[in-house]
């Protein structure tokens, strides 16, 4: 425990403008992007910067437990991506798991066709929701948090609510929800300090993740049913 | 001495684990199910606060305050009768359950539900309550699933908006401990009441917010969404008269009523105006729910006792409605078909006639008409709105007549004869012939009582009449 609260402290000076700009990039990038990699990973840095932005106004220890659950998120995604890729394949569904291939086959990808518009439609999207998140931190802060938290959490909450509207995709659906769930709760740890809130809010996450892997889940095993048998 | 209250959280929970383990038994986990609602239920309605009773050789003390990882668990008068509500439900529920769609997840997760449910109704301050309700909303997802469909859109849906209600009732609590402080900062009310007002909109399924109603049935199991209508959207209706209680400011406001009146109105014309042009029974009796919470806020509009009563008869009458038609239905449902549209549902009626029976009744009921347990509270809605608010007793009529127009629609359908040999042997495996006797009992035992309520509606006035005069929020 005191190590891990010694390397929270040193990251903890990463927790204003260095945070900010993360979640600038690794946020956005969720709606824009459909490759289910590439997502994990903005996932887990979204989480590693609002943890750090956390830092700003709640103890060490509970900025932890808030990170740790992020990343178990993160976690349970993962393996339910696994498992429905192994699902569609024996269906009859074919993509190559190796990094190699899939780092190979991205770029090709857009070597060749470039940007396509659904990821153009969600870049313009989002670019709009951070616009309108400046404007509103602007104009309406947050109360009892400092500007770039109000910054933030607008957009946690707006971009949470566009991948909402835009997905159908159960993982996708749930990722939305967590991340407007985050960005609320960025500004709400600045309001009420209780351990059993963060505690709820963090069970809540949890089931929300565990739900929509069990409907992600459910989805390749009837793509399974249908196609394979 | 054990506390009474644990009992309401804790042995739900465990008897979920339970009925999931043994669920490929459905007569086993059913009866599990059942036996623990029914006796919860009798429990909280027959043992009085205060009183300490023996439990195979402990003591039990039912009500008082227990606290909770710090935080209180009280019991009052009114959160008795509402969970005794619930588990009373529930156990309806799960009876049909065993009957239309046993290897459902809707037991266990229904059991884990009420434990939370329970939870949310006993937990104060109201935060944590929000916060159990989200809790006990995500978990039923996963009874929501149909066995043999895809991932079920509508309960994503209904997830979604509710997690939209979420920062509006936490930051509600915050909000009005500073007016308490500083009483002259109104901003702080009218903040507070705005976000209450969008909240319960969005929990409720209000206009222009009601999309996931007709969604979540459209695409669930029906069983399940009855659940969800009737003992989830219960819990939350039991909240919002928390809410107004604990902040009696948003009871006074100058609008509320108005509010309550306007939102519970377009709630009635735009389901009674879908639900008439619906082709797809499931979607039915979405509309059918989106009509009955919106009789039910018209009803709370009348911002009166009267109007109360009403609003919390139609609750305690909802399940006869809802729960008996989303049985139906998912008992005339062609197994593995997509059984969505009227066409696949044709003559269904032959094959299933407890099933027709069940969604007949169970829509009439929804729609108040007379002889069903619906009609109780709907005939004293119009008695009471028609002498000051004749436009919005009409426009109920219309609802009403609307969803009519869809029951017949589809009551149509599946009394016609089938329009191919397709599926003549379909279904030939069904429970045996003793099982069935015993199922089709509890059909008929359902029915029954929804008829012997729209008969003798004095059996059920009483609880409302005494719930009502427990909620103090009205002037």
């Amino acid at each position: 425990m005191a190590i891990l609260r010694a390397l929270l402290e040193q990251l903890s000076t990463l927790a204003a403008t260095p945070a900010v700009v993360g979640i600038l990039v690794a946020a956005p990038l969720l709606v824009v992007s459909r490759d289910w990699r590439l997502n994990l990973l903005s996932l887990a840095a979204k989480y590693t910067f609002v943890a750090l932005l956390m830092t700003q106004v709640m103890p060490l220890e509970m900025v932890a437990l808030k990170g740790l659950i992020g990343w178990l998120i993160c976690l349970i995604f993962y393996l339910t991506e696994q498992q429905s890729k192994s699902l569609t394949r024996a269906a009859g569904e074919t993509e190559g798991l190796s990094l190699q291939t899939w780092s190979a086959a991205r770029i090709e990808g857009w070597r060749r066709q470039g940007v396509s518009s659904q990821g153009l439609f969600g870049l313009m999207a989002a670019l709009m929701v951070a616009v309108v998140a400046y404007a509103a931190a602007s104009s309406l802060p947050l109360p009892e948090t400092p500007a770039e938290i109000s910054l933030v959490s607008y957009l946690l909450a707006g971009l949470g609510i566009l991948l909402l509207g835009l997905s159908q995709d159960p993982l996708r659906v749930g990722i939305g929800m967590l991340m407007f769930l985050a960005g609320f709760d960025l500004f709400y740890v600045a309001l009420e300090h209780s351990l059993v809130v963060t505690g709820f809010l963090g069970a809540l996450s949890f089931v929300i993740a565990l739900v929509t892997a069990y409907l992600k889940t459910v989805q390749a095993a009837s793509i399974d049913t249908g196609r394979g048998g | 001495m054990i506390a009474g209250l644990l009992l309401f959280l804790i042995l739900p929970l465990a008897v979920a684990g339970a009925v999931y383990a043994v669920r490929q038994w459905a007569a086993l986990s059913s009866l599990l199910a059942i036996s623990t609602c029914v006796a919860l239920g009798i429990i909280i309605v027959v043992v009085p606060l205060g009183r300490t009773i023996d439990l195979w050789g402990r003591q039990i003390v039912m009500g008082g305050t227990l606290s909770l990882l710090g935080r209180e668990l009280v019991l009052r008068d009114v959160d008795r009768v509402a969970i005794a509500f619930l588990y009373f439900t529930a156990a309806a529920a799960f009876a049909l359950a065993w009957w239309a769609s046993p290897r459902s997840l809707l037991l266990p997760v229904g059991l884990a539900s009420l434990s939370l449910l329970s939870g949310a109704l006993l937990i104060r301050p109201l935060i944590y309550a929000v916060l159990l309700l989200q809790l006990a909303i995500a978990v039923s997802l996963f009874g929501l699933q149909h066995e043999d469909r895809p991932p079920t859109r509508g309960g994503l849906q209904y997830l979604s908006f509710s997690l939209l209600a979420l920062p509006g009732l936490l930051t509600i609590h915050w909000l009005m401990e500073r007016y308490a402080l500083t009483p002259e900062n109104t901003a702080l009310l009218h903040n507070s009441a705005i976000l209450l007002v969008l909240s319960f909109a969005l929990l409720l399924g209000s206009v222009p917010f009601h999309l996931w109603i007709p969604s979540l049935t459209g695409d669930s199991n029906l069983l399940a969404s009855g659940f969800v209508l009737t003992v989830n959207h219960g819990v939350v209706w039991f909240l919002m008269l928390s809410f107004l209680e604990t902040y009696p400011e948003f009871g006074a406001h100058a609008d509320f009523a108005s509010l309550a009146s306007t939102a519970g109105l377009s709630m009635v014309v735009v389901g009674g105006f879908f639900a008439a042009a619906q082709r797809r029974p499931e979607r039915l009796v979405g509309y059918g729910a989106l009509i009955d919470s919106g009789v039910a806020l018209v009803a709370l509009g009348m911002y009166s006792d009267r109007g109360l009563v009403l609003a919390l008869l139609g609750l305690i009458v909802r399940p006869f409605g809802l729960v008996l038609m989303g049985a139906g239905l998912q008992d005339l449902r062609p197994p593995g078909g997509p059984g969505d549209a009227l066409e696949s549902l044709r003559g269904r009626a032959w094959r299933s006639p407890w099933g027709a029976l069940a969604f007949l009744v169970g829509g009439l009921s929804l729609a108040g008409m007379p002889t069903t347990a619906g009609f109780a509270a709907r005939w004293a809605l119009y008695r009471a709105l028609a002498p000051s608010h004749l436009g919005s007793a009409l426009l109920v009529m219309a609802a009403s007549v609307g969803l009519m127009i869809g029951i017949w629609r589809a009551f149509s359908a599946l009394l016609s004869r089938p329009l191919g040999p397709d599926g003549e042997d379909e279904e030939t495996k069904g429970p045996a012939p003793a099982r069935r006797t015993l199922l089709t009992g509890l059909v008929a035992a359902a029915v029954l009582s929804s008829i012997c309520i729209g008969l003798w509606p004095q059996i059920i006035t009483p609880i409302s009449l005494q719930l009502a005069s427990m909620v103090t929020f009205l002037p």
